[in-house]
């Protein structure tokens, strides 16, 4: 599984002809995980993780475990406080509001993005995005935020798979260990948030994606059908996150619909 | 003491450059002539070989006739070499407009030798060809200079009566072009077997190598004897060239030893295709 990640990675880097990969580093075990394999398939100096801590979130601990992996696995890194831009945004719009978390949170995942987007950009370098199929299938993401990226070598992945790559790859134990978040405000837990820990809920969206029924998926694991019926709703009312915007069908071939073409560079 | 009548195969496991028909001929000529230098005298080639496999709606684009300016370059090549070469490319009808096939042909030393249509067309997972290509309706075995070869393309070998029919119209070699993603490596690398076994019969099998569109083709190409033994292996995911030899005489000693073409039963034939329309 390795091998075939790190593959992806270095045929999509040669084809599109991009120097190298930059990625936002949190310090979780998906970004640094896809950190790690970024920089042993094309090689640390061609690989840049950008840390942007900003204050409400800032924790020393993860930006101590992202220059952990980016010293063992030698990649460049640079951090960039990111609270500045953050506050000229919250100045802007007359219709802020700082106690809305959600609205607040997502800016942050966006404006992360565009950071990461102008380095990409300035440096001919691709994104690689570090979204896991857990998150991705559970819409469990900011829409153009931190899912934003070129090239995502673990969405095909759910997070407990990820968690034992991460082991596999010499990924800290520290960090494997610690609990997921998105960091979007202080103390926000990401199965605390989905309502379901990761292990229940890579079994119940594996039995999704092997076109089992709700109940047969909730027989099998002795769980409460609501609770694997609440997983399918997510899941499926979450494709919009996932997919090429929809418009109306009007002419012959229409864009995200039925023009199909390949999507790797060729 | 008998001299053994064989010869040589090249697997030629490439990697193609998508919808790019030039640089693959190419690529398909720079093989078959180092190939030929290690004495080969049938090279295969993989499945849409000319164009690479996910090339989407660019492949009415990309489809020509047979005989069409692709399959006059590969004669040259063939002409060239003295070789027989198998290769795939989309074949666009003579009849239609936009009616295309997966097809593979076979040409020699003395131009183009036949051609097969894939009868199965995978759509379903990552595969949706029945959306670009009509279905083949016959087997198709050759008679060459090399022996009666019969062809069959990929997903065609989940369905024994396919490599049956060519085994049946004397095929005594079935040459399988593929273009199969890693996640089906083990499926193949089973009724590779299978089907060399239950037809006492030589199989090359030659697939893809490289990624296209997320697709990790595994490589993997082999020659199998009519016992099931691996002759010749290519190596997994990277590009890469292997040579077999064929010896037709071992068939007998084969089939004296596992007679399942002895033991055939054309009755279950009826009943087989009685209960299949009932499905």
């Amino acid at each position: 599984m390795q091998a075939r990640i790190e593959r992806f990675i270095r045929d999509y880097v040669k084809k599109s002809g991009a120097k190298g990969i930059v990625l936002g580093l949190s310090g979780g075990i998906d970004s640094c995980t896809v950190a790690a394999l970024s920089a042993l398939a094309i090689g640390g100096k061609k690989v840049l993780g950008l840390q942007l801590p900003e204050k409400e979130t800032r924790n020393v601990m993860d930006i101590k475990h992202s220059t952990l992996v980016a010293g063992k696995f030698g990649f460049k890194t640079e951090t960039i406080d990111i609270t500045p831009a953050l506050q000229a945004f919250y100045k802007s719009p007359s219709t802020f509001d700082s106690s809305d978390k959600v609205c607040k949170g997502n800016v942050k995942a966006r404006m992360r993005m565009i950071y990461i987007y102008y380095h990409a950009n300035k440096l001919s370098m691709l994104v690689c995005g570090s979204s896991d199929k857990s998150e991705t299938m559970m819409g469990y993401f900011t829409k153009w935020g931190d899912v934003a990226a070129d090239i995502s070598p673990l969405m095909d992945l759910y997070k407990t798979q990820v968690r034992k790559l991460a082991r596999h790859v010499g990924i800290p134990k520290e960090i494997v260990a610690k609990p997921s978040t998105p960091a979007l405000w202080r103390g926000q837990l990401a199965e605390k948030e989905l309502g379901i820990e990761y292990e229940r809920l890579d079994l119940i969206l594996y039995g999704l994606e092997h076109f089992m029924k709700t109940e047969e998926i909730s027989k099998q694991l002795h769980l409460d059908k609501a609770l694997v019926g609440g997983v399918k709703r997510r899941w499926l009312s979450a494709e919009h996150k996932r997919r090429m915007l929809l418009t109306a069908k009007i002419e012959y071939r229409t864009v995200g619909t039925d023009f199909r073409l390949p999507r790797d560079p060729f | 003491m008998i001299m053994k009548r064989g010869f040589k195969v090249a697997l030629a496991q490439i990697e193609c450059k998508r919808a790019d028909k030039t640089e693959n001929l190419r690529r398909i000529e720079q093989t078959a002539v180092k190939a030929r230098k290690q004495g080969a005298e049938l090279i295969v080639f993989p499945e849409l070989s000319l164009t690479g496999y996910v090339v989407r709606d660019e492949i009415y684009e990309l489809a020509e006739p047979i005989p069409g300016p692709a399959t006059e370059t590969v004669e040259k090549i063939a002409q060239k070499t003295k070789t027989y070469i198998v290769f795939g490319m989309p074949e666009l009808s003579r009849k239609a407009q936009a009616t295309i096939h997966n097809t593979a042909v076979l040409v020699g030393p003395k131009g183009l030798v036949g051609k097969y249509q894939k009868m199965y067309l995978p759509t379903h997972s990552t595969f949706e060809e029945k959306r670009y290509f009509r279905p083949g309706y016959q087997a198709a075995t050759f008679d060459t200079r090399l022996g009666k070869i019969g062809l069959i393309i990929c997903y065609d070998i989940f369905f024994p009566e396919v490599s049956r029919l060519t085994r049946l119209e004397g095929a005594q070699l079935i040459v399988c072009i593929s273009a199969s993603p890693a996640t089906r490596r083990m499926y193949f690398e089973t009724l590779t077997v299978a089907r060399a076994i239950e037809n006492t019969a030589f199989l090359a099998y030659v697939n893809l190598a490289g990624i296209e569109d997320g697709l990790q083709f595994w490589g993997g190409s082999r020659l199998i004897g009519p016992n099931g033994r691996i002759l010749a292996k290519a190596r997994y995911d990277e590009e890469d060239v292997v040579m077999g030899t064929i010896d037709y005489a071992d068939i007998r000693a084969v089939e004296t030893f596992v007679p399942t073409l002895r033991d055939l039963r054309p009755e279950l034939f009826d009943k087989l295709k009685e209960n299949a329309e009932k499905l």
